[in-house]
C-alpha cells in the first residue's frame, strides 16, 4: 500500500474527529486547526474509542477517560498523566483531501506490551 | 510476604499482609503505585504476576474485564498474595522516604448520621488515629457486613484529625449504601483505608477553581471549599460551583455553600442545577446567595461560564462517570484548560 485517500479535509471539521474505514482498516482523522492526524481509533492507554472519548482544543488531542493527551503540532505527550506515544500514519493534505500513507494497521500492543514483557527496562532503569 | 514489584523506575521490595490488597499495602509502604478507584472498577491498577501465589478476591470485579488473566494479569486493588511474589507493574513508581502521610488501615466508629434527602446520607466517623489528608481525597470503607471496600471522599477538611465526614447517595439494590440506609449507624465498627486520591486542591494551587459536581460529587468540593476558606483563598481568586441534583428537594448541604459565598464576599458564586424540573426562581428560595439554573450540570456550567473564564483556572470534577466526561469535555473545549489543570473523580 502507499498513500491513500482517506476524506475530504472538508468531512472533518476543525477541531474535530472522525472515524473511517480505508482499506479494511479503521483509522480516526483528527483535524487540529492547523493540520490533519491519522491514527488508530483507540486510546494507547486502555483502548478507549477516541472518537468518543478524545477532545481537540490548542492542538492537544485529549483523551476523557483518564486524561492522557498529546500535542498534534509535534506529537509529544502532554498533561502529567500520559505514559506513552500516540502512533499516527504519514499524512497529507492534497487538492482539499486527506491522504495517509497506509503499509498494514497500526496497532497498540496492549497484551505483550514491551514493558511487561521486556526484561531489560527493568534492570537498566 | 515478601512483594516483589518489578516496574518501569525500577524494583521495589517490601513485606506485605495476605490479608490485604497488595495496591494497599504498597501504598503503605510508600509506593506511588497506579490507581483510581482503588475499589475494582477502572482497571488502572493492572499488573501482572511473574510468580506466587495471588488470588483475585473480587473475580467479577468490572474492573478486570479487559485483563488477560492467562498472562497472570490481575488487579492490584483486588489481588491478595498468599505467597512471596513477584508482580510487574507497567507504571513509573517512585518510593517516599517520608511514611508519615502514607495510607493505611484504621479503625472506625460512626459518631453521628443524618439523612439528608430522600437518598442521600452524612456520616460522621471517628478515627482510632489521627488522619492527615488533602482537600479532596478520598478512603475506602469496609464493614464486616458488606463483601468489598467502598470510596468515599471526605467533606470535611481538619488538618490531622480523627473525626472524618461523608456523604453517600443512596443506590438501589447498592451493597453498602442500602447498608447505610437500613441500619441504626452510631456506634457501628468500620474499617477505613486512606487517604487517596490525587483530585486535591489546597493553598499551593493559587488559581481560580471551577468546580463541577454530580450528587455526591459534591462530597470533594465541600472539603476543598473548607480547605480555600481557612486559607483565604477567595481573597485572590475566584471560585464557581455547578452542583447538579435533579430537584430542588434533592438538594443538600446548600446552607453550607451559602455560608461559604458570604465567607467568600463576592468571590464565590454557587449555581444549584435542577435536571428534572425548571427552577421557579433564578435563586434558592430559602438561600438566595445560591443560584438556581435548569439542566444538566455541565450544560449549566457552560451557560454561567459562557466568556468569563479566566487565563489562570484549575477545573475539578467528580461524580458518575458521563456527567464526568461531559463536564472534561467543557473544561477542554470551553474553558481551554490544559489537561494539567483539570483534576477529576468518578464515582463508579
Ligand atoms: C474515588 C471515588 C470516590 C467516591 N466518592 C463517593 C462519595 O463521596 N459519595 C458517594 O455516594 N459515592 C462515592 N463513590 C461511589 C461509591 O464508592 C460506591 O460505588 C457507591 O456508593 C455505590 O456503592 P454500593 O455498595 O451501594 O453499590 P454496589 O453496587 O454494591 O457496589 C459498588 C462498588 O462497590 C465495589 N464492590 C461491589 N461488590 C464488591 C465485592 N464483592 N468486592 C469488592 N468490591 C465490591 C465496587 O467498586 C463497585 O463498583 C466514589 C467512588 C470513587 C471511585
Ligand atoms: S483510556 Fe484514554 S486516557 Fe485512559
Ligand atoms: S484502582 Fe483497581 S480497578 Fe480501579
Amino acid at each position: 500500500m502507499s498513500w491513500i485517500k482517506v476524506c475530504a479535509a472538508s468531512d472533518v471539521p476543525k477541531n474535530t474527529c472522525h472515524k473511517v474505514w480505508v482499506e479494511g482498516i479503521s483509522v480516526l482523522v483528527v483535524n487540529y486547526g492547523e493540520g490533519f492526524r491519522v491514527m488508530p481509533p483507540i486510546c494507547p492507554h486502555m483502548e478507549e474509542p477516541l472518537e468518543e472519548s478524545g477532545v481537540v482544543a490548542n492542538c492537544v488531542l485529549t483523551c476523557t477517560k483518564h486524561l492522557w493527551a498529546w500535542d498534534l503540532r509535534t506529537l509529544e505527550m502532554d498533561g502529567s498523566e500520559t505514559e506513552k506515544p500516540l502512533k499516527t500514519y504519514d499524512v497529507k493534505e492534497e487538492n482539499g483531501d486527506v491522504y495517509a500513507f497506509i503499509e498494514g494497521e497500526i496497532v497498540y500492543e496492549f497484551d505483550d506490551e514491551d514493558d511487561m514483557d521486556d526484561d531489560s527496562f527493568f534492570t537498566n532503569a | 510476604m515478601k512483594i516483589k514489584l518489578e516496574t518501569k523506575s525500577g524494583v521495589f521490595t517490601y513485606t506485605g499482609d495476605c490479608s490485604e490488597p497488595i495496591l494497599f499495602s504498597g501504598l503503605s509502604a510508600g509506593l506511588s503505585l497506579p490507581y483510581e478507584c482503588a475499589t475494582g472498577t477502572c482497571g488502572s491498577c493492572r499488573a501482572r504476576v511473574m510468580d506466587g501465589s495471588v488470588e483475585m478476591a473480587w473475580p467479577e470485579a468490572p474492573g478486570a474485564a479487559k485483563l488477560k488473566r492467562d498472562k497472570g494479569d490481575v488487579l492490584m486493588c483486588q489481588a491478595r498474595a498468599n505467597s512471596d511474589c513477584v508482580l510487574r507493574v507497567p507504571a513509573n513508581v517512585t518510593q517516599a522516604t517520608d511514611l508519615s502521610a502514607a495510607p493505611k488501615w484504621r479503625v472506625a466508629r460512626i459518631a453521628a448520621a443524618r439523612q439528608l434527602t430522600a437518598d442521600v446520607i452524612h456520616f460522621d466517623l471517628t478515627l482510632s488515629s489521627p488522619m492527615t489528608f488533602k482537600a479532596g481525597q478520598f478512603a475506602v470503607v469496609e464493614t464486616p457486613d458488606v463483601l468489598g471496600g467502598r470510596a468515599y471522599s471526605m467533606v470535611n477538611y481538619v488538618e490531622g484529625t480523627n473525626e472524618l465526614s461523608f456523604v453517600v447517595k443512596r443506590k438501589p439494590g447498592g451493597g453498602f449504601s442500602e447498608w447505610l440506609f437500613a441500619n441504626e449507624l452510631v456506634g457501628k465498627e468500620l474499617k477505613i483505608f486512606g487517604p487517596l486520591g490525587a483530585a486535591t486542591f489546597g493553598p499551593e494551587d493559587q488559581k481560580d477553581f471551577i468546580g463541577i459536581a454530580g450528587g455526591s460529587g459534591i462530597a470533594g468540593i465541600m472539603s476543598i471549599l473548607e480547605r480555600a476558606t481557612l486559607t483565604e483563598h477567595f481573597r485572590k481568586h475566584k471560585g464557581y460551583i455547578f452542583f447538579g441534583v435533579r430537584t430542588l428537594a434533592d438538594g443538600f448541604y446548600v446552607k453550607e455553600l451559602a455560608d461559604y459565598v458570604d465567607k467568600a464576599q463576592g468571590a464565590l458564586e454557587v449555581t444549584l442545577a435542577l435536571s428534572d424540573e425548571a427552577p421557579a426562581s433564578p435563586t434558592h428560595p430559602e438561600f438566595p446567595q445560591v443560584r438556581l439554573d435548569g439542566g444538566f450540570v455541565h450544560e449549566a456550567a457552560k451557560r454561567a461560564m459562557e466568556g468569563r473564564y479566566g487565563d489562570n483556572a484549575m477545573g475539578y470534577v467528580a461524580g458518575p462517570p458521563p456527567m464526568v466526561d461531559g463536564a472534561l469535555r467543557l473544561l477542554l473545549t470551553e474553558a481551554r484548560l490544559p489537561p494539567q489543570s483539570i483534576r477529576y473523580d468518578k464515582f463508579a
